[in-house]
């Protein structure tokens, strides 16, 4: 398996894997392991497959390294080096490390997505493996379709995967521990630097501007935790510090969420004070000491620290409601119009209603309580519906009221007669319902038998994959029409070749089958059916197409 | 439902009643019969509003030749515009069952900041450059000179109101500010005009204690209101430290440099008018012969507010002689001014008595009493003469005017700090001179014989004595009301000592105790750990926040506190700190919670209700006693000692507690709502410091919360915080905190309800 052609980065040896020893070979697209002695992988992961790598804490007896695939499975390397294990460990934690972002991008999100729909949907899979494994269509024309298909029909079903926020203490969780040496050790994950990426946008660009070109990416980080960014207490000064700009960036950001106000008006503290008093009266002065000149270099230190304390906490919110803000309330439909001063103005008094309404509401002294309603927001609407259901609360009825209902409906029948006028002669209903039976007149081109005691049920499976797939094609080919673009005429003659290419290739080998073990052929003539009229419908199209340019 | 107090039928806009706002209309009902002034503390969240005006309106229907008028003060601008709704409410409940079209009229009044629709005017952000550029649009000399010179800007919301606003008064109904605004918008009148024309025959006034309290505006905008009026003052128990903001002066060296050039433009203009139009000053000086004696007329009539800064005396005097005219008047201020810089370039902290500075200022520069008294009123003249366009410039001359007529009008309840430099940085000269008020009842005092009745109310007015003797008045009903529970919703805690038994307290000796620091950050941290979404924590000061915050920083704990919840910290920048707020309402709102770090005495924890998941457990980090080093604050404490027989820490632990109350307060905002009230102080374990909470705290105190460990204190939160995690439904609290109708009835209730009103 493995071909010769390929670079091997690193070998490591003495790594056990199920209780098995063997190799660990780093390739320059996937990692390997065989078992001793053997020449063959029997372990096989492309970094494109890798999601993530975790290794074992330092302070654990048995030295591992844990490799975490897309599909969810993972395989664990133990490196029983009894010397050097966890300097090989880390040898291929390192390597790994700079290898799997590279392959990171090809295995981006939208991949992941159609892995998932796969897996989770088997009809999905076996039409993929019918129509794109046999090359019937390209893979890209099936998912154009589905993933289109899938959002618009139901967006919520698989884009409301609820992204998960971030830690407000991902910072804490990088404490430093001192390595005796003095030196400091940060601990950083992949999590986390995702963490400081989302809270922080000035550092991730910073990170992709100089990283690789300029640093690597542990110089990065190393400049990271020792820049005054990082620390929050310390004041600014330097200006090689390249995170210098983030701080300014910051504080810009800062800024302009401070000017842009408060949605809320009974928050807003500007706004509190009806009248204040004039400059020169009242007792408490404003605190002259707070001017920049005559701070102390520990007060302004503090303010700073508060601050940042501020600016992460909401950049961490920001980070954890994600991008696009989901009007909930009538609060947070202003955010997005917000632009402009006079836009808010327009709306500030519907929120300020609402917001003042919900201020004065005593909901205990009211009378009739009505419960608020929260629209049901249903993911997977059938579990909804086919829970365990409770015991429903039904209309009883005394055992006198059924006993008087008998006696009523007995009643009713003794004194029944039939009002026949209008109704057919026994002798024509009796014609017609032999006419209608099997081998009567109307169902001579019915088969006797019912489909499912004639046929094996292999051959039914494979029919019924065979109908998916003729379907899905149809559908493709009939979403052309009308062909009014130039797009569409291309895909409209591609889905003809493509549709007479799995009659070929699907369809007659099937017929030969059945023609083989002496089934009745008539079981395809539907899919034929349905094939002609797509051809007809093509043709037509075609012969209208040509007397048009003509 | 309709109640029967004491045989006034009072629509109440709801199902269902608390008894102790029953009990809260008994008292406010004998109040109003007695005429006299009253003094209510009701637990926030108990519908004291609703009470309020459901009462009061009910005795303006029933008596509308004895009650012509509520006038309701309050805080803030949104707690104006709650209880312009909670009215709209009731009258609409009072249509719905009477069946009559609404013939009350209620309005909202606010600064122009709030209520101009100019597009230019309001488009400006603070208060101050409205009210300047809206006075430059309308003020009557300028509309006089439109009529010369056409292309002058004026403000044609104004025009049209003044042309035809005043004769159709404003159509019976509730206008909140926003309704102001429509309304204004519609027929094209300027609300705030409209509104301030209106509140003279509208039957309910909302509006700012300052409307009332600062005699600079309540002389422009309440003088004529009517004698037979209600005043309520809700969320009265800052009450004092308005009254002393409105008639304390500061005088910086900027002031007075700004006061200069104020004189040389005065200067300038007289003689410029001189050349053009003598005539002009001529009529002034007449007008001043004939001295204020329209003002005193309107006054003996009991038409006028009066106004404390015009004492009742000169009014029927004269302007002295020797300011009479323009010129003399400038060359008075003049003199008045080098005076004052004189003054400013001390060396060392000057403390001195009204009286002693005027007989200070006759020997150096022989500018006597009488016409300092009457500085205040010449300047406006003056300035009115001169057509003086944009007032605001003229603040500084204006503020040293009315700092002379006070000075020279008051020998008694100011003092005079002159301070050559900040105590904190002695090397830096930034002399002061604070005029600074001691003794509240003189702002209020107008109010208190003007209006029949008087009401102070608020959640958080323990001890109910004091204020009756700081305010000076002699109250009818002093009433506290407890908050009756179906369940303990509140559970005040005492933490005295952490863990390791360090005792915990912000006292001075031991701020800086890296002790006592750790161990609070351990109570926020165990607190955040246990407590669901919301925690509010309050400081003593800002700096001690900054000191705290930086150290907490240092040792990791609030990193470790980031874990558990996000932290917001209140900044001095109050747009920052509203983005701060916001955001911390979103984190509680999306479940992920937050901590919010605050001062007491804030903004924050003045004017910010932590309702249901906001606020589900306040921490008082320390006793928040006001800043004692303070030479204004020495002398008012003396002077509370002197002339009302308070003792100096009675007045700051009064003042601490209640503020502290304030702050926990917050986090309870009605019966369905519960909060733990963390109190991180070994001193609050005292008796003289409990027995200044208010009651409905105060009874929730057991003795075994007294004094507990941090521990302790979070078995006793999770014990209580397990149980309000179980549903709360209005059954439970039928009957009990909870009326009906037919409930109220009952002889056994009445009883009960009798019991809920504590009298001192």
């Amino acid at each position: 398996m493995a071909s010769l052609s390929e670079e091997v980065l690193l070998v490591v040896k003495k790594v056990r894997q199920r209780k098995q020893d063997g190799t660990l070979y780093l390739m320059a697209e996937r990692i390997a392991w065989g078992p001793e002695g053997k020449d063959r992988f029997t372990v096989s992961h492309l970094f494109a497959d890798i999601r993530c790598q975790k290794i074992s804490p330092d302070g654990k007896a048995k030295v591992q390294l844990q490799l975490v695939l897309h599909t969810g499975e993972s395989t664990t390397f133990h490196f029983s080096n009894d010397s050097s294990a966890i300097k090989d460990r880390d040898a291929a934690k390192e390597l790994l490390q700079q290898l799997l972002p590279k392959f990171k991008k090809k295995a981006n999100k939208e991949l992941e997505d159609k892995n998932r729909m796969l897996q989770e949907d088997p009809v999905l899979f076996q039409l993929y493996k019918d129509l794109v494994m046999s090359q019937v269509i390209s893979a890209e024309e099936f998912w154009a379709n589905k993933l289109g298909g899938v959002n618009n029909t139901d967006p919520a079903l698989y884009d409301n995967k609820q992204e998960v926020g971030i830690s407000g203490a991902f910072l804490a969780d990088i404490r430093p521990q001192t390595d005796g040496c003095n030196g400091l050790r940060y601990n950083l994950t992949a999590d986390i630097i995702e963490s400081i990426f989302r809270t922080y946008p000035a550092v991730k660009q910073k990170y992709s501007e100089n990283v690789p070109h300029n640093l690597t990416e542990k110089e990065f980080w190393t400049s990271f935790f020792q820049s005054h960014y990082f620390h929050r207490d310390r004041i600014n000064t330097g200006t090689q510090d390249i995170f210098s700009e983030c701080a300014k960036q910051d504080e810009l950001g800062l800024k302009s969420m401070v000017t842009q106000g408060v949605k809320n008006p009974l928050v807003d503290l500007l706004s509190l004070e009806d009248k204040s008093l004039d400059e020169g009266y009242g007792v408490r002065t404003a605190m002259p000491s707070t001017s920049n000149a005559n701070r102390t270099v520990k007060e302004s230190s503090n303010s700073a620290i508060i601050k940042r304390f501020n600016h992460h906490s909401a950049m961490v919110l920001a980070a954890g409601s994600g991008k696009g803000e989901t009007p909930t309330d009538p609060a947070s439909e202003t955010s997005n119009t917000n632009g402009n001063s006079r836009d808010s103005d327009f709306l500030q008094p519907r929120v300020k209603k609402v917001k003042l309404q919900e201020a004065i509401e005593y909901d205990d002294l009211q009378g009739e309580n009505r419960p608020k309603t929260v629209p049901l927001n249903l993911k997977k609407s059938d579990r909804y519906a086919h829970g365990p259901v409770p015991l429903q609360s039904q209309q009883y009825t005394t055992s006198q009221e059924i006993i008087n209902s008998v006696n009523y409906i007995r009643h009713e029948m003794a004194n029944y007669k039939p009002n026949l006028t209008q109704v057919l002669s026994s002798t024509a209903a009796t014609s017609a319902i032999t006419a209608l039976s099997p081998g009567g007149v109307l169902m001579q081109a019915g088969t006797q038998q019912a489909i499912n005691q004639m046929i094996p049920t292999d051959v039914q499976g494979e029919l019924k994959h065979l109908y998916v797939a003729a379907g899905e094609l149809l559908r493709h080919f009939w979403s052309c029409f009308p062909v009014n673009t130039p797009f569409l005429e291309e895909k409209v003659t591609k889905m003809k070749t493509n549709l007479e290419r799995f009659q070929m290739t699907k369809l007659r080998p099937f017929q030969e089958k059945i023609q083989r073990q002496y089934l009745s052929t008539n079981l395809t003539g539907h899919l034929e059916e349905m094939l002609q009229t797509a051809y007809n419908k093509f043709h037509a199209w075609q012969t209208r197409r040509m007397m048009r340019k003509t | 439902m309709k109640l029967n107090i004491e045989g006034l039928l009072v629509y109440f806009p709801y199902d269902y009643i608390y008894p102790e706002q029953y009990s809260y209309m008994l008292e406010l009902k004998r109040t109003l019969d007695a005429k006299g002034h009253g003094v209510l503390e009701m637990p926030s969240g108990t519908g004291k509003t609703i009470s309020l005006l459901s009462l009061i309106v009910a005795y303006q229907r029933a008596f509308p030749l004895e009650v012509t008028k509520l006038i309701y003060c309050s805080r803030t601008v949104p707690e104006i515009e709650k209880v312009v709704e909670e009215l709209r409410k009731l009258i609409e409940y009072y249509c719905k069952e009477t069946g009559e079209s609404n013939n009350f009229l209620a309005l909202a009044l606010s600064s122009r900041k709030n209520l101009c629709i100019h597009p230019e005017v309001s488009a400006l952000r603070f208060g101050k450059e409205v009210d300047g550029r809206c006075h430059s649009l309308t003020a009557s000399y300028i509309r006089a000179q439109r009529h010369s010179d056409p292309e002058l800007p004026a403000c044609r919301f104004y025009e049209e109101f003044d042309a035809v606003g005043r004769q159709v008064p404003l159509p019976p109904g509730v206008y909140n500010l926003d309704d102001l605004k429509d309304f204004g918008k519609r027929k094209g009148w300027c609300p705030y005009y409209l509104a301030r024309y209106s509140i003279l025959h509208a039957n309910i006034v909302v509006y700012s204690y300052h409307y009332l309290l600062d005699p600079k505006i309540a002389d422009l905008v309440s003088k004529e209101l009517c004698k037979k009026s209600i005043v309520v003052f809700d969320e009265a128990h800052n009450i004092d430290n308005v009254c002393i903001d409105a008639m304390s002066v500061n005088i910086t060296r900027r002031t007075l440099d700004r006061c200069q050039t104020n004189v040389d433009t005065l200067q300038t203009t007289i003689e410029k008018i001189k050349e053009t139009d003598t005539a002009k000053l001529r009529e002034e000086y007449r007008r001043l012969v004939e001295g204020l004696k329209n003002a005193n007329v309107a006054r003996e009539t009991d038409v006028y507010l009066s106004n404390p800064v015009l004492p009742d005396e000169i009014l029927k005097e004269a302007v002295p002689g020797s300011i009479r005219t323009a010129e003399h008047f400038v060359g008075f201020l003049r003199r008045f001014l080098e005076y004052l810089k004189s003054r400013l370039r001390v060396q060392h902290v000057v403390q001195e008595s009204a009286p002693q500075f005027l007989k200070d200022i006759f020997d150096k520069v022989c500018i006597d009493r009488k016409p300092l008294r009457f500085c205040a009123e010449r300047l406006q003249s003056l300035l009115r003469t001169l057509e003086i366009a944009d007032i605001a410039d003229f603040s500084a001359v204006t503020l040293i005017s009315n700092f002379a007529t006070l000075v020279s009008t008051y020998s008694q309840g100011f003092t005079i700090i002159i301070e050559p430099f900040e105590d904190r940085t002695p090397t830096i000269a930034n002399p002061v001179l604070h005029f600074s008020c001691m003794d509240p009842s003189i702002a209020i005092k107008p109010v208190f014989q003007r209006f029949q009745s008087v009401v102070i109310t608020s959640g958080t007015l323990s001890p109910l004595d004091i204020y009756p003797k700081i305010l000076d008045f002699r109250p009818v009903t002093v009433a506290s009301f407890t908050m009756t529970l179906a369940r303990t919703c509140l559970c005040p805690l005492i933490v005295g000592r952490g863990n390791d038994q360090v005792a915990l307290s912000s006292k001075f000796e031991t701020r800086e105790d890296f002790a006592v620091i750790r161990n609070y950050g351990n109570l926020l941290l165990e607190m955040s750990a246990i407590v669901p979404d919301g925690i509010v924590a309050f400081f003593v000061s800002y700096m001690y926040m900054e000191n705290i915050v930086a150290s907490w920083y240092e040792q990791g704990i609030l990193e470790n506190i980031q874990r558990n919840k996000l932290i917001f910290i209140e900044t001095q920048d109050a747009a920052e700190t509203s983005m701060a707020l916001e955001k911390y309402q979103e984190a509680c709102e999306n479940g992920r919670g937050a901590i919010l770090l605050s001062v007491a005495r804030g903004k924050v924890s003045e004017g910010i209700d932590f309702v249901h998941h906001f606020g589900r457990a306040v921490i008082m980090f320390g006793v928040p006693y006001v800043y004692t080093q303070s030479r204004i604050l020495k002398a008012r404490l003396e002077y509370l000692r002197d002339q009302f027989q308070i003792k100096e820490n009675d007045f700051l632990t009064f003042d601490a507690m209640r503020h502290a109350a304030q702050c926990v307060g917050r986090a309870i905002r009605g019966k369905t709502d519960y909060g733990l009230m963390i109190f991180a102080d070994k001193r609050y374990a005292r008796a003289d410091k409990r027995g200044k909470l208010p009651r409905w705290i105060q009874e929730h105190i057991s003795d075994g919360s007294l004094n507990l460990t941090v521990d302790e204190a979070v078995n006793l939160s999770k014990h209580f915080l397990r149980q309000m995690a179980q549903p709360f439904r209005q059954e439970d609290q039928l009957g009990l905190s909870l009326l009906t109708f037919e409930q109220l009835q009952s002889e056994e209730m009445l009883k009960k309800i009798s019991q809920i009103a504590h009298q001192t």
